[in-house]
């Protein structure tokens, strides 16, 4: 039953919609949980009809809350008073919901989503492509070496969330009854802050290679004052976008206003070429 | 294998691979980072392919999907640009931006579709009530029109993308757009640089 739930809950999120959220997913979710304690069909109905109200939570972290609820259920159905049993399941389940939903949204969308990008970089950059820097150059690279940087982040990322969607349906079911199910499963907080603390040390790596790689492709054919040019044009782009994220712009802001200022200046204008990399 | 059926083979896999956003799974496989090289590939060009769907990826990341957020889509994002690059003939710095307003231009439209689903609430919650508990059809009729929608759309890009091919005058942007592109990857190493940062300063 765990793995069919297992299984199902890579569709939560298929018919995400602005007035029940994640409903259709979940409730097909619990759909074996819930066909298994009520065979009846009348108590199965009611109980799919319970789990088609509204519902959002973070996609990895879903199977905390499905597991509880059909721990719940199970209890539910086996009491001589089903409906007290049922009564807190509402309250319950939107207070795991939020909470793992909170959590998740740090981790994996916050955090892990983005290190993937950068496992991408420093897995090519590691096996000696620079392509998706000196977007100018066109060295033939093999193709595997070109899925080997987004297949990293991928093979990583997902593993941790397998792992969760895993462990959170086995804790949630183990636990199941209360609003705190679940939540003291791992430090959360230090999780988070270890995952900040990485990618942030990755970005700072990254960051400073590509500097490495642009003046180490640079420094032999342009001179000083040209070498100091192409410096400050970077540092120009990183000042630009720090001010625009200050006043709250989105990076497509940054990206319009390099644009704007390209084409003025070697479209309209028609300045000589300059390229960052030669 | 003639372009246009590279083309539609190229539309369909960034249909199914883009369930993967939302729909089904989540194990990244629709981020513009893997998209890139595979439609790049398929065409003949996975270098590009590959640079491409990587710069994408570093701008879009700058995206959260938390709650009811529609992001830019980095799917449709990807596959325009590399379809604009190897089908339309269009230079790799343009079909980046082409393929950026296109992601962005995907959110409306994905708007639209969530909105649609609303509507199916009572049809499922009576059919429940009637004892047909077919949630799978509906589970499977949510992912085939995601699916369609991406197919189409990026077909539409693809075809929009070999008309703009054909605008006279048009390699006159391209040392403007060259320079732009070659500045693309700063712009994302400090996006994923900032928001790392504020993360340390705000202590989790």
């Amino acid at each position: 039953m765990l793995f069919r739930m297992f299984l199902r809950s890579f569709f939560l999120q298929a018919g995400w919609n602005y007035e029940r959220f994640q409903n259709l997913g979940f409730a097909f979710m619990l759909q074996p949980a819930l066909e298994r304690i009520y065979p009846d069909r009348e108590k199965l109905k009611a109980a799919l009809l319970r789990h088609l109200q509204l519902f959002n939570t973070q996609p990895y972290m879903a199977s905390f809350v499905a597991g509880n609820i059909a721990r719940m259920e199970a209890a539910a159905a086996a009491s001589p008073d089903p409906a007290a049993a049922l009564r807190s399941m509402p309250g319950v389940k939107q207070a795991l919901a939020t909470s793992f939903a909170s959590i998740g949204d740090r981790i994996f969308w916050g955090r892990l989503k983005p290190m993937t990008a950068e496992l991408c970089l420093l897995t090519w950059a590691a096996c000696g492509f620079s392509g998706w820097l000196f977007t100018g150059i066109d060295t033939p690279v093999p193709f595997w070496l070109l899925l080997a940087g987004p297949l990293a982040g991928i093979v990583c990322y997902s593993a941790f969330a397998l792992y969760w969607r895993w462990k959170g349906l086995e804790i949630g079911y183990s636990c199941g009854g209360t609003a705190a199910c679940g939540l003291d499963s791992a430090d959360w907080r230090r999780l988070i802050r270890v995952l900040s603390a990485a990618g942030f040390a990755l970005a700072l790596a990254l960051m400073l290679l590509a500097f490495g790689m642009m003046l180490a492709a640079n420094c032999f054919v342009c001179g000083y004052p040209e070498l100091l040019l192409k410096a400050g044009v970077v540092l120009a782009v990183l000042v630009l976008h720090r001010i625009s994220r200050a006043f709250g712009r989105s990076v497509f802001f940054a990206a319009g206003l390099l644009l704007a200022v390209s084409l003025t200046l070697f479209s309209v204008l028609r300045l000589g070429p300059f390229n960052l990399y030669l | 294998m003639t372009e246009w059926l590279r083309v539609l083979i190229s539309a369909a896999l960034a249909g199914l691979l883009g369930l993967d956003t939302v729909q089904a799974g989540q194990f990244l496989l629709s981020r513009p980072a893997f998209l890139g090289p595979v439609l790049g590939w398929l065409n003949g060009c996975p270098l590009e392919g590959a640079r491409l769907g990587i710069l994408v990826e570093l701008l879009y990341i700058d995206f959260i999907p938390v709650g009811g957020v529609v992001p830019p889509n980095g799917t449709a994002a990807a596959a325009v640009a590399v379809l604009a690059y190897s089908c339309g003939g269009i230079a790799p710095s343009l079909s980046f931006f082409i393929g950026l307003a296109a992601g962005a231009a995907f959110s409306p439209a994905e708007y639209r579709l969530r909105s649609a689903r609303s509507a199916w609430g009572g049809r499922i919650e009576a059919e429940v009530n009637s004892g047909v508990f077919a949630l799978r059809r509906w589970v499977a009729m949510a992912m085939l029109t995601e699916n369609a929608a991406m197919t189409a759309y990026v077909l539409a890009g693809a075809g929009l993308s070999v008309l703009l091919a054909r605008v006279p005058g048009l390699a006159r942007l391209y040392p403007g757009t060259d320079f732009a592109y070659s500045l693309m990857p700063w712009l994302g190493l400090s996006g994923l640089y900032f928001r790392f940062r504020a993360q340390i300063y705000k202590k989790g």
